[in-house]
């Protein structure tokens, strides 16, 4: 049975890489630093493999076919796919025998994820990797939920395929401890007259919502109110997502600047067991 | 305002969203188009006033007319239009009471 050494929320942009000097120095190093604090935490908790929860930005998939959610089961995943991005290319180790076992366990739970041996991962697994500085051959699986085209699943949806995922993880007997990333949001939006508008107050009342863990209640007010926080924090889905994996594990904030020039509520997080969190 | 210009795409978007997709997963497809736009353009079923906003860089008018917002912004950053120039260009369709939160 394998043990969730921790999940993690945390936002992601381009912006971070492409644009940094957008923003302050100070105000920079600051973020910077929470990514790698992020990281810290993570490795502390000595992963053997990491499940991402992310959302293509419309690269591996286009309008021609897009699914609902897909995982991955390639033996390696090439990124970033932007050739605009300012990145490094990399190759990241996959974990085919786990993605295997995750699209069949969820298939079997009434699920219909679509799957791929070919996925190159764009910004939004990247960034939020590459600042906190993770162990570059840490076997991943990525999973990926649509969030930027309309019809996506609903935030309920997200939630039960989070629950799904805790289960079949802590299930899965090939591996002895797993921890999960989920990226996006937190209120942002992009390319439209809002973009660089954070609204402020619906990441903190989605924060505070978290953090009293009432599940119920962050479903409700994700599904009614995205639609004011801007298309980039309905990635809050990968949000959602991790807090139904987490089942009773607390939520912790351990970050969050609503950052107007980098057009995003920057957030991270994090649902620890109770014995990991009574070392910090 | 929403999150969305549509909730399910128009024939027109997806034809732009297709041309803006090709142009940056495909290198010799960005090269072909800054060798020559229009030729580039010819190849899609466009209307030439669709193809005038590709070409002309109207970020305002692609985003008007539904193309999906990742990847205007992709093609943005992509033909390295200025960060600042599509910015206003956006910002020229804010509606009174869409920035109320801003602080």
């Amino acid at each position: 049975m394998a043990e969730l050494t921790g999940i993690y929320t945390a936002s992601h942009t381009p912006v971070m890489l492409n644009f940094p000097e957008r923003i302050a120095p100070e105000l920079r190093n600051e973020i910077f630093g929470a990514y790698r604090a992020m990281g810290q935490d993570f490795q502390a908790g000595k992963p053997d493999v990491l499940v991402v929860l992310s959302n293509d930005h419309l690269h591996n998939f286009f309008l021609n076919n897009f699914p609902a959610l897909c995982i991955g089961v390639a033996e390696s995943y090439e990124s970033p796919i932007e050739h605009w991005l300012k990145a490094k290319r990399r190759v990241f180790k996959g974990d085919q025998a786990f993605g295997s076992y995750l699209l069949q366990s969820a298939l079997n739970e009434g699920f219909d994820p679509s799957f791929s041996m070919e996925m190159v991962l764009d910004h939004g697994s990247l960034t939020p990797l590459e600042l906190a500085g993770l162990d570059p051959d840490l076997p991943l699986v990525p999973v990926l939920f649509n969030c930027v085209q309309p019809p996506m699943p609903t935030m309920r949806r997200c939630y039960q395929f989070g629950q799904f995922l805790g289960r079949a993880i802590r299930d899965y007997r090939a591996l002895d401890r797993v921890a999960i990333l989920a990226t996006g949001g937190i209120s942002h939006d992009i390319a439209t007259p809002r973009m660089g508008m954070v609204n402020r107050e619906f990441d903190e009342k989605l924060l505070q919502l978290l953090e009293a863990g009432d599940h119920d209640a962050v479903v409700r007010y994700a599904t009614e109110f995205v639609h004011t926080a801007g298309n980039g924090a309905e990635e809050i889905r990968m949000w959602i997502a991790a807090m139904g994996a987490a089942g009773d594990l607390p939520f912790r904030r351990a970050y969050y600047r609503a950052v107007n020039d980098w057009y995003t509520g920057i957030g991270i997080g994090h649902y620890a067991p109770v014995k990991a969190a009574a070392h910090d | 305002m929403g999150n969305w210009r549509h909730m399910m795409p128009t024939t027109e978007a997806y034809l732009l969203d297709k041309v803006l997709y090709q142009l940056h997963h495909n290198p010799e497809d960005l090269a072909a188009y800054n060798r020559d736009k229009s030729g580039y353009l010819a190849r899609f079923r466009l209307t030439s006033e669709l193809a005038a906003m590709i070409s002309n860089n109207d970020v305002a008018g692609l985003y008007q007319a539904g193309v999906n917002p990742y990847l205007l912004r992709a093609h943005c950053i992509g033909v390295r239009i200025p960060e600042d120039v599509s910015l206003a260009a956006l910002r020229s369709l804010l509606k009174e009471g869409d920035d109320k939160w801003l602080s």
